[in-house]
């Protein structure tokens, strides 16, 4: 087999392609903006220049004038639809045409409607605002931000996690560091544009757009437009990368459908990338302050994080990473505190390990710090501060293979031929340097539902309103079908991303896979049972036989014995065509009142840190090798080798795409990608790929995914621990550690650049 | 985007009257009411940016003249027709054996596609990439002459240190031309008062207090041909670009350099600086300072330092004049070394 | 070297323009000669006027009536409904947008739809033979797994067709490089560089 389609190991399912391969490969899977529409109309929007202050005046001739142009939706327009809301579905509460005010650079001021998508964008680039201007506020060390406590702001994090008596363990320590960190704002860019298309039928409402969470949204939408949620329906067949920025609906897909309802016609609004960068949400800009103590024998025994994130004027956006990092190794005592430092600034929101990859590239930075203060090889420091149980709440982790993974993956990256000695490695001109960084994810699950269909000719039909975001969640869900109901993968087709379908989570946090199989998994069996229940009734083939001993094969009811009976069969007896379940799955632990907020679009989340009998989490462990000129210091990665154990892989091809794709990520969190701020006037300066860079095909050489066996039966019923989010946490302390190797500079701020190495 | 009126020329006399027809005396290029369009790569950007508003296109690619598509190796060097693809010169096996520094240049440049479409006249003539340009709403010199600049005091880490007036800092982001400017290059072009030659080193200006006014072309001008002079020892020559990345992405700071060697001993050097100044940009005093002198690290460095004296850097990009002064020491230490 | 088509005496290529205001193109395959519509010669064109424009895309012949701000990429998924095509920056940044035009990879949201007129423009939709078999580098994509999410993967594929055909695939390094102007956010670049090396040989033939 070819590096794509690694053979599986222990607990590890089979590398099928992907099911919509080859409508991706021949221009044929359609992403919402492709959907073919009649008669539509196009939308462009035009956004604020300033970040703080009011339109006072909107001038709209020389849009009006534009030969095409149909209308111009503005302040006054919105007013009978209630505000967004801030949360898992909305990206923001700030309704951009409610009201005058402006919160922040880019704030939509209009939206303007035409019969072409030339024509809309003369018109919306004509349109001129008037400002009453006020100094805004950029972010951390501006004047007039405000500062508060994260803990409780956030469902997803409660409270500041402590163990033990830090300051005195901390001041006790023979060898103990203190140290700031930083990372960048950072947009999510995924390469499909944010849209928004919708039209009405009737008192129907249909959106087309990219979404994570066609649930969430429908019930936010038709909360917004005050109608009933059954009469909105979100369509999102395919999405063109997400990466969280498609989590949370924003403030234009209701402008858009009010567009649409004013003219009687489809309007399609296609936002441009510079748009995006103000009118979506991206990945706060983090501090960090590490203290960390240990003994001579290198074994922790007092650890603080503190953290601050900026977020904007009316929202609170928790980042948050201290419940994860707090846990990470046997610390003796632990001390948090997340605080939030409000500025003039879009919302931020969730992007690709939204908590772990700033907190964990401080911690694992702070890591390699203190091992260098220690003198002792990184992955030994790591191997003697492995915990038993998590230091928080003393719970054991329901598995923990990262020992394994450090073991894999060193061997595989060479680690023993790392001379240690900083600046020790050389080619030619080139500085080598080699690092290593821990990769952390918690393994959250949430309650998801799933239709599945087996007819009596063996074709199945899954159906989950979850989302293809180029996980292979379609491929996998119908793995799992596949597996459970006996039949070949292209007899089953597997619907998605339509909220018209059995509600299933956001796809964020890495729950999809975990949520999806289970609910899959239990409408499977509930088939089975069925089948095996028929099959062994009076007069049945199988009569006598136990339910428990049979399982589903190529059509047949097999059981241990060996005798069988055709499927067709059995649903003759039982005088049907086909069998039809459907399923709700609730993880352990879930509320009385976990399935009812499945469907009003605001799931519980379990797993991680908050279930009683233990945490899950992933872990995995990364080297990196970098090269670093000696004259130019261009800092280039051409090996990296990462090793993840994430209990049941369901297909190693998409699992390791997933990783592979998670650590090119980890390089350019390490290396490119900085959204820059004029601090001046709170403005996004490089909101383009131009000046946004992100890794491209030459940035990346030599890369080896290690999927670690794993069997953990305690995560859920699927067995599966999410692994979208894991292969960029750590990745980027690695790139820092790697870099301090070559060049004896330690490097605390993200992302690493020249400039940083020149002095 | 403004409409505009798209015309398609079929000889360049035409296509010079029609931009005459529309032009006014004072009109520059980048703000004429007619301009020329080849590959568009620049120009099309710009003109979705509403940075550039013409009101009439005129497509060059029906011209008819062949030359204009044709690169022609003579005695007397190389010229390259103005409507040549930079790919196709990238990948000219003369151009790769006679002038090194020109293919790495091309080739080094954007991306695939993009050196498909880019005509070479058209590649010379891009305009700056600042953000502060790019984008409307921000203040620019250069866009909306006296408006002011953001870059000065914004985020200027891209921007230039050298050939920086207290108007605009916007960095020339070009490849192509630092080699040419080196080679001592020249431009031909036609217009309203017929063909003329232009040295390339005239062919842009310094910002000044003009940062509007580009080049030394009248708005109804079109570059014919670029023409490079035959240089025997060009053939210890190279391209070197530093970037954030590996690929795609302008330079930080780049380094054109010719070398002229007896033995290690520097007979005459050329050297054109890029990502560094507002215009392509001749290191005239660094290629002074090596003459006569052996080539090593320690002349090199000299040699850099020549090179950044005048250098002015702003709040974030003041790490480009080290940097410009390794590249340049690494590119000539190159060039000592290859195999010719 | 052959001179342009469509030579008219005054110097201007002889375009076809069409009366009225901007109307919902006309995006049928050409069936019938549109000379009722098309002005002398020797006709200024005007503001805002309609251009007719004849592209060969994937083997057919369309005659397109275009505002000629339109860009290559609007045309093909707008007016055409070729939408495997996929806009992903609007301003030549991505690479999601590259198609074949005369053989050669270009990015259509850079070009103008007029500036086209005459030429042969094969879309992602026009590599699969019309029985179904997939093209050699279409079929790599799906054995090396060489996407995610699938969105730049049109561009991709069109784009490594063009490098192979340009013999800038020679090496694995040569891959990287020459597709560099193709970003997937997804991150399958190793996989992008294994399909290609897979399809090279039977694209050079195709």
């Amino acid at each position: 087999m070819d590096a794509a389609a690694p053979r599986p190991k222990e607990n590890q399912g089979e590398p099928l392609p992907r099911v919509d391969a080859r409508l991706k490969v021949t221009g044929q899977a359609h992403y919402p903006a492709d959907l073919p529409t009649a008669n539509l109309a196009y939308g462009a929007l035009a956004t604020s220049r300033i970040a703080k202050g009011r339109v006072t005046k909107l001038r709209l001739d020389d849009a009006r004038a534009v030969p095409g142009l149909l209308d111009i939706v503005t302040y006054g327009d919105m007013d009978k639809v209630d505000k967004p809301k801030f949360g898992n579905s909305g990206a923001t509460s700030i309704g951009p045409l409610h009201d005058r005010t402006i919160f922040h650079d880019g704030q939509i001021i209009a939206l303007a409607v035409a019969e072409t998508f030339e024509a809309a964008e003369e018109a919306a680039q004509l349109i001129r605002a008037e400002y009453e201007e006020e100094k805004p506020t950029a972010s951390f060390d501006s004047p007039g931000t405000k500062t508060v406590a994260a803990a409780g702001k956030s469902p997803m994090f409660k409270e500041d996690v402590k163990a033990g008596d830090f300051d005195a363990a901390f001041a006790a320590a023979a060898v103990k560091i203190d140290q700031r960190y930083s990372t960048p704002t950072q947009h999510h860019n995924p390469i499909e544009l944010f849209s928004t298309t919708a039209y009405w039928q009737g008192d129907q409402l249909v959106v087309h757009e990219p979404s994570q969470n066609v649930t969430g949204w429908k019930v936010e939408l038709a909360r917004q437009l005050k109608m009933d949620p059954a009469n909105v329906r979100i369509v999102s067949p395919f999405i063109g990368g997400a990466f969280g920025s498609k989590g949370p609906m924003t403030p234009r897909t209701a402008i858009v459908a009010v567009a649409a309802k004013r003219l009687g016609r489809p309007v399609r609004c296609v936002t441009s990338r510079m748009q995006a960068f103000g009118t979506q949400t991206y990945r706060a800009e983090t501090r960090h302050r590490i203290r960390i103590g240990a003994g001579k024998d290198g074994r922790i025994t007092a650890f603080a994080h503190e953290g601050w994130e900026v977020t904007s004027r009316p929202d609170l956006y928790v980042v948050g990473g201290t419940s994860a990092t707090g846990r990470m190794y046997g610390y003796g005592s632990v001390l948090t505190h997340v605080s939030l430092v409000q500025a003039d600034r879009n919302t931020p929101g969730y992007m690709r390990s939204p908590p772990e990859t700033p907190y964990v590239y401080a911690l694992e930075n702070a890591m390699d710090e203190m091992a260098v203060a220690l003198g002792m090889d990184p992955v030994e420091f790591r191997r003697i501060n492995e915990p038993k149980t998590e230091p928080i709440g003393k719970k054991p982790f329901s598995s923990r293979s990262l020992i394994q993974c450090y073991d894999q993956a060193a061997a595989a990256f060479g680690w023993a031929k790392r001379d240690p000695k900083v600046g020790a490695m050389r080619d030619g001109d080139w500085l080598v340097g080699m690092g290593c960084a821990t990769a952390i994810y918690p393994s959250a699950v949430a309650p998801c539902a799933a239709r599945v269909r087996l007819t009596s000719d063996g074709e199945v039909r899954v159906q989950c309103g979850s989302h293809e975001i180029g996980t292979g969640i379609r491929t996998v869900a119908g793995q799992m079908a596949s597996e459970r109901l006996g039949v070949a993968i292209d007899k089953i087709s597997v619907e998605m991303g339509d909220s018209g379908l059995p509600p299933a989570p956001v796809s964020g946090g890495s729950i999809s896979t975990a949520s999806v199989c289970s609910a899959v998994l239990k409408a499977c069996d509930a088939i089975r049972s069925k089948l095996f229940a028929a099959a062994t009734a009076e007069g049945s083939p199988l009569a006598g036989s136990h339910n428990e001993e049979f399982d589903l094969a190529d059509g047949k009811i097999v059981a241990k014995s060996g005798a069988s009976a055709k499927v067709e069969d059995v649903m003759k007896i039982m005088q049907v065509g086909a069998i039809e379940e459907y399923a709700e799955f609730a993880p352990k632990g879930a509320t009385p009142e976990a399935l009812k907020k499945l469907y009003a679009g605001t799931p519980e989340f379990h797993g991680g840190e908050q279930d009683e009998d233990s945490v899950k989490y992933a872990f995995g462990a990364e080297f990196v090798e970098v090269r670093i000129n000696r004259y130019t210091r261009e800092i280039r990665v051409p090996r990296i080798v990462g090793a993840f154990a994430a209990g049941r892989i369901m297909n190693t091809r998409t699992a390791r795409s997933q990783l592979m794709g998670g650590m090119i990520w980890g390089i350019g969190q390490a290396l490119h990608e900085a959204t820059e701020v004029d601090r001046r006037y709170a403005r996004y300066v490089n909101r383009d790929l131009q000046d946004y860079l992100v890794p491209v095909n030459a940035d990346i050489k030599d890369l080896q995914v290690i999927l670690v066996p794993e069997v953990d039966h305690a995560v859920n019923p699927a067995g599966v621990k999410g692994l979208g989010e894991l292969g960029n946490v750590g990745t980027a302390a690695a790139v820092a550690s790697a870099v301090y190797h070559a060049t004896g500079k330690r490097i605390r701020d993200l992302p690493i650049r020249i400039e940083q190495l020149l002095a | 985007m403004r409409p505009f009126v798209y015309e398609q020329p079929t000889d360049i006399s035409t296509a010079v009257a029609i931009a005459s027809r529309f032009a006014t005396d004072d009109d520059q290029p980048t703000r004429a009411n007619a301009q020329f369009i080849a590959g568009g790569t620049n120009l099309a950007d710009y003109m979705k940016l509403g940075v550039a508003e013409p009101n009439h296109l005129l497509d060059l690619n029906q011209l008819k003249e062949a030359a204009l598509r044709q690169i022609q190796v003579t005695d007397g060097g190389i010229r390259f027709g103005a409507l040549v693809r930079m790919g196709e010169a990238a990948d000219h096996a003369e151009v790769n054996r006679r002038y090194p520094v020109i293919a790495d240049s091309l080739r080094l440049a954007a991306s695939g596609q993009i050196r498909n479409m880019a005509s070479l006249a058209g590649n010379v003539l891009q305009r700056t990439r600042c953000e502060y340009f790019r984008e409307t709403s921000w203040q620019c010199n250069k866009r909306v002459p006296g408006s002011g600049c953001a870059a000065m005091d914004g985020f200027n880490r891209q921007h230039a240190v050298l050939g920086v007036s207290d108007a605009c800092i916007a960095t020339y982001h070009g490849d192509f031309a630092q080699a040419l400017i080196a080679l001592d290059a020249v431009v031909h072009a036609e217009g309203g008062h017929g063909a003329r030659k232009i040295p390339f080193a005239k062919l842009h200006r310094q910002p000044r207090d003009t940062p509007h006014v580009e080049t030394d072309l009248a708005a109804e001008e079109i570059i014919t041909a670029i023409e490079v002079p035959a240089i025997p020892w060009a053939r210890r020559s190279l391209y070197l670009k530093i970037r954030d990345r590996e690929s795609y992405a302008f330079a930080l700071a780049s380094a054109a350099v010719a070398l002229d060697l007896d033995g290690e001993t520097v007979r005459e050097a050329r050297i054109a600086l890029g990502g560094v100044a507002t215009v392509p940009w001749r290191a005239g005093a660094a290629e002074e300072a090596l003459q006569g002198k052996k080539l090593d690290e320690a002349s090199a460095g000299a040699a850099a330092d020549a090179a950044f004296a005048g250098a002015h850097p702003r709040q974030h990009n003041a790490f480009k004049i080290e940097l410009g002064k390794r590249t340049l020491v690494r590119a000539l230490l190159e060039t000592r070394d290859m195999k010719v | 070297m052959s001179q342009p088509s469509a030579l008219s005496t005054n110097g201007l290529s002889r375009r076809k323009f069409m009366a009225g205001t901007v109307s919902a193109a006309a995006a049928a395959p050409l069936l019938a000669s549109r000379a009722e519509a098309t002005a002398p010669a020797a006709a200024q064109p005007k503001l805002r006027q309609p251009v007719i424009t004849s592209l060969r895309i994937n083997k057919q012949a369309y005659e397109l009536s275009l505002d000629a701000r339109t860009s290559l990429l609007d045309a093909l998924r707008d007016h055409i409904g070729l939408t495997g095509t996929k806009k992903g920056c609007d301003h030549g940044q991505c690479g999601a947008c590259t198609v074949l035009v005369d053989g050669k990879r270009v990015l259509s949201c850079l070009s103008f739809a007029v500036m086209n007129d005459g030429k042969d423009v094969t879309t992602i939709e026009g590599l699969a033979s019309t029985d179904g078999k997939l093209h050699p580098m279409q079929q790599a994509f799906i054995d090396h797994d060489a996407f995610q999410c699938g969105y730049c993967t049109p561009g991709q594929i069109m784009s490594g067709i063009g490098c192979v055909n340009e013999g800038h695939a020679e090496s694995e390094n040569d891959i990287r490089e020459y597709m560099s102007g193709n970003i997937c956010r997804c991150a399958a670049y190793p996989n992008i560089v294994a399909a290609i090396l897979q399809a090279r040989g039977e694209t050079k033939g195709a």
